[in-house]
């Protein structure tokens, strides 16, 4: 039988009461203290948001300020004469934008769906995996790859295969007129349709994942297609989700700098033609800030970032709102 | 055996009730638990035998929507009163678990770490006081040669006696063990049920069960509970002798629907 | 009849399946054009000159030092002060702050500040700081970095922490162990895998950044350590080499893109393994 064994450091109950009362007031206090710095990094999440706001506006100011509404539905861009409007660039980044993702949906839908539907079982993980690791990858990559080795192609092959594709056909020949310059709105939206894709169909795979397999199955028992089953049964039910990850694609796309910048051609003009070099606003911005000594030059720079804050924060909130309903259903 | 020393209400229940949000779990419970002396808790599941356990060392502090009201005097002081300090409460008031929780640290740590928060110690002292624990929760002889490993390397019921250790190493009065053998298999349990004996020359102990065998075993007092309320109350020998409520006769010789 | 038709819908069906296949085949396949490309044209440059030599004026060989130096000052330097930052946020959102509706917001919030672009965190130190001390620096650098890590670790730290087991917090609490211990010496260290991750995510994530960079560190063509100064950087050497017509400094910008890729991708990777480990037990 074992002996309890009190030892010699045991103390009293009274002097023991005492240093446990003097360690309880320590914790107390270390405990305000911790919860303290906690909340305060918490809430420095919200300062950052708010500080690039105020910081964004207050810089762009002067410039909302001179040219008013102005700034926003003109397209001349004169740093010499000192007069700046935005539309050049806010027509470039939501064209790119738009475009890239027109190209990238699909192509990640289809892969979210072959990576959930089809692929044999050995596959996915690597797959699914490689996509996820490719999301990763900083994007001036992109941007070197698209001004290398993209571009030359663009110019010698593409391009003119196209301008003579469409050159019979109305509208699409304005919209593909040439010369073939490589550079262009095309070619920055093709790459950023490429760079967006892994994020698209990260998300959407995880989506598509959320479908209880007893729906999947019980379709197939009556005899649906694969195909009947992605449209009747997987898209309707994930339909949120689809669209919170595509906005998650469209905010990536709206807001990228090096991927872009390589390849448009930073011309301020708006072009009917998609072949034609264009710009974005954070093209605008990588490109002319450090140039920029002018303060009216500087003051309307930072007021196309605002404006570019301003979209992606609207199409990020949107797409998070979106997310976090899926998140809601399927944790209950 | 000297003559009984005299009973003393370590802890006095009196009317207690209590809530989860508007959920009336525990109706105007009142009992003592005597120090020195092993008290257990036995009802089906849901008659409220651990939600009791938990208001004594007021772990429902943690979560918001459980209240408590009546009186838990711990020497005479109410501890359900606001200017409690928990902090202080639960180091005089020790609890087990049914899962065995060691801290992700050696064992020695998972024991030296609750003393060194309370008291200032040199290292002899403290290994002394690892010793004693470890000793006290008889787990000293299976781990002495590998103090440094993980507390999760050990085996369940070594898990198990590790906590109890840790918790004695802090010396409270009063421990509280919430079914603390029944994720544990029958040696593993039996060695439990040694040590509880054990451990009550020195502390007030109250156990959570839902092994009648075991209450009978190990506990001085019963308290048979059902649906929120205390049904009988009394000496361990008498309640599964001589019941004196029809409730707790059905309930003890498995007559229970 | 009904045979004709089933034969149709599993006809059509099967061109919609094949154009997923086609659709996977091209989205990986420029994907991995472009990795085959960065490997080709990087391994070219490749020599240990890139580890020794500074960037060089144009027209002459040299190699990426300085830069490669830069970028882990920096780089370095943002994640020890945004990751802390971002750890205390992340431990009173699932500590202290479990289930508040200022956690819901700042939840939100942080997940629109993991995607905002890069460049406006550039305009916002350019303007809270460069415009205040008037000069660039590897300082403002090393803020833009910071503000840039911040929301990938609050993310990962929250995740993490909550799936800490409640059994660990009442163990705890049952002790008379006050929160702070309890979250410091055991809920840390439970999750300590998840949280390595979070960290070598955030480096993953601002080791290629460029954006920020642009306008806050900008670049340096000579050795620096001083952090008050311009400091050379991997990301704005290859965007400022790239664009330049210079082959050799062309070629520089392919290894340096080569480098940075190789660095991120066992950075995600090592991530990915450690995650793997720590969700198995």
């Amino acid at each position: 039988m074992a002996v309890i064994t009190m030892n010699s450091s045991d103390v009293g109950p009274k002097a023991l009461a005492t240093t446990r009362a003097a360690a309880v007031r320590g914790f107390r206090r270390g405990d305000r203290i911790f919860r303290l710095v906690t909340f305060a990094a918490a809430l420095s999440v919200l300062v950052i948001l708010c500080g690039v706001m105020l910081s964004l506006l207050f810089g762009a100011w002067p410039a909302l300020r001179t040219f008013g509404f102005g700034f926003f539905i003109h397209a001349t861009w004169n740093p010499v004469k000192d007069v700046f409007g935005a539309l050049a660039a806010i027509y470039g980044t939501l064209v790119t934008s738009v475009l890239a993702m027109l190209l990238a949906v699909p192509v990640s839908f289809g892969i979210a769906v072959f990576l959930t539907e089809l692929c044999p079982w050995w596959l996915r993980r690597p797959i699914g995996i490689a996509v996820e690791l490719l999301a990763g990858i900083p994007s001036i990559i992109y941007g070197i790859w698209g001004l290398f080795v993209f571009l030359p192609f663009v110019q010698s092959v593409i391009q003119p295969f196209l301008i003579n594709l469409f050159a019979p056909i109305p509208v699409l020949n304005i919209l593909f007129a040439g010369p073939p310059y490589g550079i262009g709105t095309f070619s920055a939206a093709f790459i950023l349709a490429i760079m967006v894709v892994p994020f698209i169909t990260a998300v959407t795979r995880d989506v598509f994942e959320t479908v209880p397999a007893v729906l999947k199955e019980a379709a197939y028992g009556i005899g649906a297609t694969r195909l009947e089953v992605v449209r009747r049964v997987v898209i309707p039910y994930t339909r949120t989700g689809l669209v919170g990850g595509v906005m998650l694609g469209l905010g990536r796309a709206l807001g990228e700098t090096m991927a872009v910048t390589f390849v448009i051609g930073n011309a301020h003009a708006i072009s009917s033609s998609l072949l034609a070099p264009g710009t974005t606003i954070s093209a605008v911005i990588a490109n002319e800030f450090n140039e920029a000594t002018d303060p009216m030059y500087i003051s309307s720079l930072i007021a196309l970032g605002l404006i570019l804050f301003f979209i992606t924060f609207v199409v990020l909130a949107i797409s998070r709102l979106l997310l976090m309903r899926i998140e809601d259903a399927e944790a209950k | 055996m000297t003559a009984e020393p005299a009973l003393v209400q370590k802890v006095t229940i009196r009317d207690l009730k209590f809530f989860y949000g508007d959920t009336q779990a525990l109706k105007a419970i009142s009992l003592p638990l005597y120090e020195h002396k092993v008290t257990a808790f036995i009802g089906p599941s849901g008659c409220g035998k651990s939600t009791l356990l938990r208001v004594l060392n007021r772990m429902y502090d943690l979560y918001p929507r459980q209240r408590a009201e009546g009186e838990v005097l711990l020497d005479g002081d109410d501890i359900l009163a606001p200017t409690t300090d928990i902090n202080l409460l639960r180091s005089r008031i020790g609890m087990v678990f049914q899962k065995p929780t060691p801290f992700p640290m050696s064992i020695y740590d998972n024991i030296a770490f609750g003393i060194k928060l309370y008291e200032r110690l040199t290292k002899s002292e403290l290994d002394q006081r690892v010793e004693g624990a470890l000793r006290s929760a008889a787990l000293w002889d299976e781990v002495k040669d590998k103090l440094k490993s993980s507390g999760l390397s050990l085996s369940g019921g070594q898990q198990q006696r590790l906590c109890i250790a840790r918790t004695v190493a802090i010396q409270p009065e009063v421990i509280l063990l919430d079914e603390p053998a029944s994720a544990l298999d029958p040696i593993s349990t039996a060695k439990i049920e040694e040590l509880i004996d054990e451990l009550s020359a020195h502390y007030t102990i109250a156990v959570v069960t839902h092994n009648m065998q075991q209450a009978a075993r190990v506990s001085d007092y019963t308290a048979f509970m059902y649906l929120g309320s205390l049904v009988e109350f009394g000496e361990t020998p008498k309640i599964f002798t001589a019941p004196q409520q029809k409730q707790t006769q059905d309930y003890i010789t498995g007559r229970f629907g | 009849m009904n045979r004709t038709l089933r034969t149709r819908r599993q006809l059509v069906s099967l061109v919609m399946m094949g154009l997923s296949v086609v659709a996977t085949l091209f989205g990986l396949g420029f994907l991995a054009l472009i990795l085959g490309t960065l490997i080709f044209k990087g391994l070219a440059g490749l020599k240990l000159s890139i580890f020794t030599q500074m960037t060089p004026p144009p027209g002459s060989k040299g190699g990426l030092l300085n830069a490669i130096a830069g970028s882990l000052v920096m780089t370095t330097g943002g994640v020890a002060i945004g990751a802390p930052i971002g750890m205390l946020a992340g431990i009173y959102m699932a500590e202290y702050g479990r289930g508040t509706r200022f956690t819901m917001i700042v939840r939100f919030i942080n997940d629109i500040l993991l995607s905002a672009p890069s460049i406006i965190i550039g305009l916002f130190v350019y303007e809270i700081y460069v415009a205040e001390v008037h000069h660039f620096s590897g300082v403002a650098g090393i803020i833009a970095l910071a503000i840039m890590v911040v929301p990938v670790v609050v993310r990962t730290t929250e995740d993490m922490l909550l799936l800490v087991p409640g059994t660990l917090k009442e163990a705890a609490a049952a002790m008379g162990l006050p929160r702070s211990i309890f979250i410091r010496r055991i809920a840390l260290r439970v999750a300590r895998a998840g949280l390595i991750t979070g960290v070598l995510l955030a480096v993953a994530r601002v080791s290629g950044e460029t954006a920020p960079l642009l306008f806050t560190a900008l670049s340096n063509q000579f050795w620096s350590w001083n952090i008050n100064e311009p400091i050379a950087n991997l990301p704005m050497v290859i965007f400022n080499f790239a664009l330049s017509p210079y082959k050799d400094w062309q070629q520089l910008a392919w290894t340096g893109a080569l480098l940075i890729t190789c660095a991120v991708l066992a950075l995600s990777i090592t991530a990915r393994v450690l995650s793997a480990q720590g969700t198995r037990k």
